[in-house]
């Protein structure tokens, strides 16, 4: 296990190192100006060449490049353009709020969508079966954002259960991490189903009728564990891509998350705010990475580790 | 702070403006003027305290402008301070001292201008001329300490800013206890919050209006106001067959800009004749629109020889109703023989390839710093602000030059105003732009909530006379929230 970590956070230093390249260059084909941004619409040449100097904007861009990088090996990420705040700062003060929701989001479609599988395998070609897979469908066909408009109009304007938006108490996080778990409670449901019902076809399980076993612990213990092992994956990569882009639910309820914020900084070409936050999601997903490889695994143990 | 409303809620300037675009005094209590017009003496209100308690001294002053000048708060937007003696040198950093600036005693600012300038205090009511106390650290942008209405309760980034009232307020205390400055990106999520009362104050959206202008029960809830904000389609006046005048006529003549107002902005506006709002001083408000003409738009591109119409690029950036204002314009110059083909980019993108003089047309609007003509004159219209100055039409005329910049030291209002209208009937003529139309803002107000005005200026209303009565002291005594993205593009 020691070997295997060690060797894929090895292997995660060209791919951050090209990250880091790729989201420098973007930045500079981009059209767009980051000082015309902080300037403002009403500006002279004057104050834009002594920004664009100070900010060594002016620099070839191989050494802007040369010191970027060695600021961020020494862990400094920069200060915002707009704000003049810590990169850093401002990441720290926004991850957490993305990790609550991606949280939120991944334990629904944990709970509901294995329990909801492992029913409707229970009982295939059931009404229940039957009324899931419509559902399903609609669940991972519906865009996010419009998933969320939906549900402010019936669970905050007309039932007036929940708020429609921003943050504080749990109430707050149940519309936004449904929306955001809509795609995953649905995919899970389905891949547990049909993944459940390829195990309960085989001989072991028959075995395990056979000599009596109740119903439950036949499901539970014996098909539910070998039918997990294509769901953790999924669950590994989905809970990857919320934590790096819930950018859209965040938008919609008002969620002061990472996401908006990222969004926020390319309109306004906020270089280092946009090039630090990229870096580290893109940290944020290999690490999720190699924890869902690493649960690959310990689901399945024909999976080792180091081969 | 996010916006310079919120700017305005926990600091004074030295001059403020009213909530219908007025100057008043605020800090400066009065302001005596030399004759020559270039030294203004500012007399400080006296017994004005900071919301950490220290009194207002004129060293604040001196402090705050020093603070927005210096190269190393990297600010970049302290043009309205600039034409104060020695500003620039300042800026430049090759002074240590601002030479125009100077506190003579505790509670006197002298300040000599290069030039005379008849709209300076104007200027001095901007946010970016707020006054800060001399003592304030790096860390006052957390925690910002003003002397305003309001004081700094909490920020949190992309959620919310709380303030409290402040009891000692030297303009009388806000009759609210506190005020949520509540930061909701998406418009119909703002509207939610609006209809499921946790929003006192709505921000209607552009793309909202039409929806609550023809509902009844929701028409109850609005307050609008004339704003002093221009929308309209710059023309690159050095660009093909947009450097000839008459085509340039023949483009305003060929958009029903009438229609286009009802249906897509709601009505919410007037039509615009010039870029001076109506409600200042300057404004021609009888010279008639070019109005919807398209037989005349057809004989004026034959005149200057492209009876066979051109192509041109229509740039617009990422808002959903100029957007849907650049697709009709469209449809209207292809009927006249113009093609226009649409480049849609992010508003950082299509502003960039305006002010390079990329584009040939750019739909945007343009809207007051300050309550004056020489506001949306000298910007967007003066040769010397081509590009990055504001003047995206890169127009010249220097007709046009010459009675903007003489109006700048002319005292006399009325005169000045006469020089203002010659200025924006002369561009009228050469129509550097398609004009459009003065837009209105639009808030929905809860029934709850009592004397709240739509300003006409972004930072106009200081909710100083706003009140709650009702059931609303019952459900929601200390909370007035106002929903509107702050991260939206402002200036």
């Amino acid at each position: 296990m020691g070997t295997f970590l060690l060797r894929r956070l090895l292997l995660a230093i060209p791919t951050l190192a090209g990250v880091l390249v790729v989201v420098f260059a973007l930045l500079y084909i981009a059209p767009g100006d980051p000082v015309m941004e902080m300037v403002g619409e009403r500006a002279d040449s004057a104050t834009i060449a002594q920004l664009r100097r100070q900010l060594h904007l002016d620099e070839p861009r191989p050494k802007q490049f040369a010191a970027y990088a060695t600021g961020v090996l020494r862990g400094d990420l920069g200060t915002s353009f707009i704000t003049g705040r810590p990169i850093a700062r401002d990441i720290a003060e926004r991850f957490p709020k993305t990790l609550e929701l991606a949280c939120a989001a991944m334990l629904l479609a944990v709970v509901l969508g294995i329990s909801v599988g492992v029913l409707t395998a229970a009982y295939p070609g059931g009404w229940l079966d039957r009324l899931t897979l419509a559902f399903t469908y609609l669940g991972i066909s519906f865009p996010v954002y419009w998933v969320g408009l939906i549900l402010i109009l019936v669970f905050a304007m007309i039932l007036r259960w929940l708020p429609p938006s921003g943050t504080g108490g749990l109430a707050f996080l149940v519309l936004p991490a449904f929306a955001l778990g809509t795609r995953s409670i649905a995919f899970q449901a389905r891949m547990t189903r049909s993944s459940m019902l390829e195990v309960l076809g085989s001989d072991y399980i028959r075995t395990a009728r056979a000599k009596g076993l109740p119903r439950l612990a036949v499901l539970g213990r014996h098909a539910l564990r070998n039918a997990l092992i294509p769901v953790v994956t999924v669950i590994g990569l989905d809970f990857g891509s919320y934590l790096t882009g819930s950018i859209l639910t965040e938008t919609v309820f008002s969620w002061p998350g990472l996401g908006r914020y990222v969004v926020n900084a390319i309109g306004k070409r906020d270089l280092p705010a946009i090039q630090g936050s990229i870096l580290f999601l893109s940290v944020v997903f290999v690490i999720v990475n190699i924890i869902a490889d690493g649960a690959y695994a310990a689901v399945d143990p024909r999976v080792e580790f180091g081969r | 702070m996010p916006t310079g409303r919120a700017v305005s809620y926990l600091f004074d300037g030295l001059t403020q403006f009213t909530v219908d675009a007025h100057l008043a005094p605020a800090l400066a209590a009065r302001w005596d003027i030399s004759p020559d017009g270039r030294t203004y003496t500012f007399h400080l209100r006296p017994h004005v305290t900071f919301h950490d308690g220290r009194t207002l001294q004129a060293r604040d002053v001196v402090h705050s402008f020093e603070r927005v000048l210096d190269p190393r708060t990297k600010g970049g937007r302290g043009w309205p301070l600039y034409p104060i003696s020695g500003a620039r040198a300042f800026a430049a950093g090759s002074t240590s001292t601002i030479s125009g600036l100077s506190a003579p005693d505790d509670s006197t600012i002298r300040i000599t201008l290069d030039t005379a300038l008849a709209i300076f205090p104007k200027l001095l009511a901007m946010p970016v001329a707020s006054i800060v106390p001399d003592s304030d650290t790096a860390n006052s942008a957390e925690h910002p300490v003003g002397t305003g209405p309001w004081r700094f309760v909490q920020w949190k980034h992309d959620d919310y800013v709380l303030l409290a009232k402040n009891p000692s307020y030297w303009g009388g205390a806000p009759r609210i206890d506190s005020l949520e400055i509540r930061i909701v990106p998406e418009p119909s999520t703002a509207v939610a919050e609006f209809q499921a009362s946790n929003v006192d104050l709505l921000y209607v959206p552009e793309a909202e209006t039409e929806r609550w202008e023809h509902t009844d029960e929701k028409s109850a809830f609005l307050v609008s106001a004339p704003a002093l904000r221009l929308w309209y389609v710059a023309i690159n006046c050095t660009r093909g067959p947009l450097k000839d005048p008459r085509v340039r006529q023949a483009l305003n003549y060929a958009v029903d800009v009438r229609t286009m107002l009802q249906r897509l902005v709601g009505g919410r506006g007037t039509l615009a004749a010039g870029v001076i709002p109506p409600s200042l001083d300057g404004a021609d408000t009888a010279r008639p629109p070019y109005g919807y003409d398209p037989a005349k738009a057809r004989a004026l591109l034959a005149a200057a020889g492209y009876a066979k119409g051109f192509a041109v690029q229509l740039w617009v950036g990422q808002d959903e109703t100029f957007q849907r204002i650049a697709q009709s314009i469209q449809a209207y110059l292809a009927a006249v023989g113009v093609r226009v083909a649409l480049v849609q980019r992010d508003n950082s993108a299509a502003r960039e390839a305006s002010r390079h003089g990329d584009a040939d047309l750019f739909i945007k609007d343009w809207y007051a710093d300050y309550p004056d003509a020489e506001d949306f004159l000298d910007p967007l219209l003066v040769g010397a602000n081509k590009g990055v100055g504001g003047n995206v039409s890169f127009y010249e005329n220097p007709t046009v030059d010459q009675l903007v910049s003489r109006a700048r030291t002319t005292a006399d209002n009325a005169k000045r105003a006469a020089l203002y209208q010659r200025a924006d009937s002369v561009a009228f003529g050469d129509a550097p732009m398609i004009y459009l139309f003065f837009y209105n803002e639009l808030y929905a107000v809860q029934p709850w909530i009592r004397g709240f005005k739509a300003p006409a200026i972004f930072n106009g209303q200081r909710f100083l006379d706003v009140s709650i009565v009702g059931p609303g002291e019952i459900a929601s005594p200390t909370r007035d929230s106002v929903a509107r993205d702050t991260t939206a593009p402002h200036r």
